[in-house]
C-alpha cells in the first residue's frame, strides 16, 4: 500500500472519528425536549433548508435526533474502550512476561471469558439485571479483554527476547517499569489504539442493536440511532429518510473507527520497517 | 509411541480442556444468575408467576442453596440436557424440546453462511492475486460497506429487496427440494438465503476473511519451499492447499462467535424461527429457563467448534502433536 493512500485513508477515517467525538462532546449541551420536537405539520419531510436530514413520522428533525442520539453510546463507548484497553494490556503483559502459575491463571481466565458468546451473554445479563448502558458497556469491555490481551501477549513475547529489552534487564530496571513503559507504552501504543477503536465500535453496535430491538436500549421518545433505524418497520415504502440517515451514520461511524485503528497500526508498522 | 496413539492422547487432552472450559463458562453464567439484585427468584420469573412454579424454579436453579452446591446441582441437571420447562414462550414444554430445533436452524444458517463466505473469499483472493493500487478503488468502498453491522444490512435487505424477490419466487410457484430441513419457511427459502447473505456481507466478515486469505495465499505463493517444489517440476496446488488449511481453520474458528452474535439479530429482523429469534423473544417475555438453556447451547457450540478445529489441526500438522501439544 502506497504511503499517500495510507495518508488519505487516515485523513478520511480520522475525519469521521473527529466528527463523532465532536458531536459526542457537544450533544449533552444542546437542549432537546423530544415531546416539544413533535410537529404534525411537518411529517416525513424530505431533506431541505429547515431540516437538513428531513423529519420523521412525528415531524421531529432527524438531524437533531442524530446529534442527541450520540449521547446513548458516546460516554459508555469511551469508558468501555478505556477499561478494555487498560485491562487487556495488563493481562497481556503479565501473561507474556511472567511465567508459572500467574501466566497459567491469566491465560485460563482469558480463555474462559473468550468462550462466552458476546451478544448472547449481554442479552442474558440484560434479562437478569435490567441494566443501564453503562453496565452493558462494562460487560462488553470485560468480554473484549481476552482478544486485546492475546494481541499484546504476542507482542510482549516477541519483544521479551529482543536484545535491547535484555539490556534493560541487565541494567537493573524494575520489571514493572520495563513492562509498562518500555514495552507497553513505547511499543504497543498503535496496537492498543486499534483495539480501543474496536471496542468503541462494538459498544456502538450493542447499543444500537439493543435500542433497535427495543427492550433494553433507549426507549422512545428519547433518540438513539438504533431506535431511529427501528422506525423502518413502520415506514415501509413510505419514506426512507428517517431510518436511512441513522443507518448510514452507524455504518460510517463503525467503518471509520475500525479503519482509523487499522491504518494507524499499519502506518506504525511501515515506519518501523 | 506411534503417531496414532500420540494423536489420541492429544485429542483426549484437548477434550478434557474443553470440558473444563464448559464447566467454567457455565459457572460464569450461573454466577450471573445469582448476581440478580434482591430476590433472585423475582428477577428471573415473569410477573404473576404462581408460587408453585416459583418454588420449582428455585429448586431447578438451586437458588435455595449456597451458590456452590446450587451450581453443582444445576450443572448435573443441565449436563443431561434438562434445563427445566419453558414458562411463557411455550408453557410447560421442556426447554430442550423448544430450543433444539430452533438452534439447529441457527447452526445450519451460520455454518452455511461461513462456508459460503469462505468459498467467496478464496475465489476472490485467487482472482485478485497481489494487492494493487487499482484494486483499492474496489476494495476500499467494499471495506466500508461490509463494516456495517449485519442487522443494519438486514434492515436494508428487508426494506428493499426481500419483499420483491419473495413475491416473485412464491408467486412463481417455487417449490424447495424435499431434503430442505427448514420447515417453517419451506414455502420460501428466500429469507434464509438473504439472512445468509446478510451474515456474509455484515460485520466485516467477508472483507476480514478475504484480506487474511489473500495475505496467506500470497505469502505462500512467494514462499521458498513453493519455489523449490516448482523447481522440481511438481505441482504446487497440493502443497499450497495443505498449508492453507491451518490459517483457514483458525480464521474460521475465530469468526464463529462473531457470526453467532450477528445471527441472533439477523434472525430477529427476518423473523426466522431460529435460536436467536427464540432467545430474544424469550428474553422479552422473561422466559428465563429458555434464555439460560440457549446461552449454554451457544457457549457449548463455541467450545465444541474450537475443540474440533484443534483436533483437525493436529491431524493436518504433525508438529502440533510432536511437541506434546
Amino acid at each position: 500500500m502506497g504511503d499517500s493512500r495510507l495518508r488519505v485513508g487516515l485523513y478520511l477515517s480520522g475525519t469521521v472519528v473527529g466528527l463523532v467525538l465532536l458531536l459526542g462532546v457537544i450533544a449533552p449541551f444542546v437542549p432537546y425536549d423530544p415531546a416539544d420536537a413533535v410537529d404534525y405539520d411537518q411529517l416525513l419531510q424530505a431533506p431541505g433548508m429547515g431540516h437538513i436530514f428531513g423529519t420523521d413520522g412525528q415531524g421531529r428533525d432527524v438531524a437533531m435526533r442524530l446529534l442527541k442520539g450520540t449521547e446513548a453510546f458516546f460516554l459508555p463507548g469511551l469508558m468501555a474502550a478505556a477499561l478494555a484497553t487498560v485491562f487487556g494490556a495488563l493481562c497481556g503483559a503479565v501473561s507474556g512476561y511472567a511465567g508459572g502459575w500467574l501466566r497459567g491463571g491469566v491465560l485460563g481466565t482469558m480463555q474462559l471469558i473468550d468462550t462466552l458468546p458476546r451478544l448472547v451473554f449481554i442479552i442474558l445479563v440484560c434479562t437478569i439485571l435490567n441494566p443501564s448502558i453503562y453496565l452493558i458497556a462494562f460487560v462488553a469491555a470485560v468480554l473484549f479483554v481476552p482478544s486485546i490481551a492475546t494481541v499484546i501477549r504476542r507482542r510482549v513475547e516477541a519483544l521479551g527476547s529482543e536484545d535491547y529489552i535484555l539490556a534493560h534487564v541487565a541494567h537493573g530496571f524494575r520489571p514493572v517499569r520495563i513492562l509498562l513503559y518500555h514495552i507497553l507504552w513505547l511499543q504497543c501504543r498503535p496496537l492498543l489504539i486499534r483495539q480501543a477503536t474496536y471496542v468503541f465500535g462494538y459498544v456502538l453496535f450493542v447499543e444500537v442493536a439493543l435500542s433497535y430491538l427495543g427492550d433494553y436500549g433507549v426507549q422512545e421518545p428519547d433518540p438513539s440511532w438504533g431506535n431511529m433505524v427501528a422506525q423502518a418497520r413502520g415506514l415501509r415504502g413510505v419514506s426512507a429518510w428517517p431510518w436511512a440517515v441513522p443507518a448510514v451514520a452507524i455504518v460510517v461511524t463503525i467503518a471509520g473507527f475500525l479503519a482509523f485503528g487499522n491504518l494507524l497500526a499499519r502506518a506504525d508498522e511501515e515506519e518501523v520497517r | 509411541m506411534s503417531r496414532a496413539a500420540r494423536l489420541a492422547i492429544a485429542a483426549l487432552r484437548r477434550a478434557a480442556g474443553g470440558l473444563l472450559l464448559l464447566v467454567g463458562a457455565t459457572f460464569v453464567i450461573y454466577i450471573t444468575i445469582r448476581s440478580a439484585p434482591g430476590d433472585a427468584i423475582d428477577a428471573i420469573s415473569p410477573m404473576g408467576t404462581p408460587p408453585d412454579v416459583k418454588a420449582r424454579l428455585m429448586e431447578e436453579f438451586g437458588l435455595d442453596r449456597d451458590p456452590f452446591t446450587g451450581y453443582i446441582a444445576w450443572l448435573m441437571r443441565s449436563l443431561f440436557g434438562d434445563f427445566g420447562e419453558s414458562l411463557v414462550f411455550s408453557p410447560g414444554a421442556p426447554v430442550m424440546e423448544v430450543v433444539l430445533p430452533a438452534f439447529g436452524r441457527t447452526l445450519l444458517l451460520s455454518a452455511s453462511a461461513l462456508v459460503a463466505c469462505l468459498i467467496l473469499a478464496i475465489l476472490a483472493a485467487l482472482l485478485l492475486g497481489e494487492p494493487s493500487r487499482r484494486q483499492q478503488l474496489l476494495t476500499g468502498p467494499l471495506y466500508v460497506a461490509t463494516a456495517a453491522p449485519s442487522f443494519v444490512v438486514a434492515v436494508v435487505f428487508v426494506q428493499f429487496v426481500n419483499w420483491g424477490i419473495k413475491a416473485f419466487l412464491v408467486e412463481g410457484g417455487y417449490v424447495p427440494p424435499s431434503w430442505y430441513p427448514l420447515e417453517m419457511y419451506t414455502e420460501s427459502l428466500v429469507p434464509y438465503v438473504f439472512a445468509g447473505l446478510t451474515l456474509i456481507a455484515g460485520d466485516g466478515l467477508f472483507m476480514d476473511f478475504f484480506n487474511s486469505v489473500r495475505a496467506d495465499l500470497n505469502a505462500l505463493r512467494n514462499a521458498q519451499f513453493i519455489a523449490a517444489v516448482k523447481a522440481k517440476g511438481a505441482r504446487t496446488l497440493g502443497h499450497i492447499a495443505r498449508n492453507m488449511v491451518m490459517p483457514l481453520l483458525s480464521g474460521y474458528a475465530a469468526r464463529l462467535p462473531i457470526v453467532l452474535g450477528g445471527v441472533v439479530i439477523v434472525e430477529y429482523v427476518f423473523t426466522l424461527d431460529g435460536g436467536g429469534y427464540v432467545l430474544l423473544e424469550a428474553a422479552r417475555e422473561r422466559d428465563f429457563p429458555v434464555v439460560v438453556g440457549l446461552s449454554v447451547l451457544f457457549t457449548a457450540t463455541i467450545i465444541a467448534v474450537n475443540l474440533l478445529t484443534d483436533i483437525i489441526r493436529a491431524l493436518v500438522d504433525p508438529r502440533e502433536v510432536a511437541h506434546g501439544g
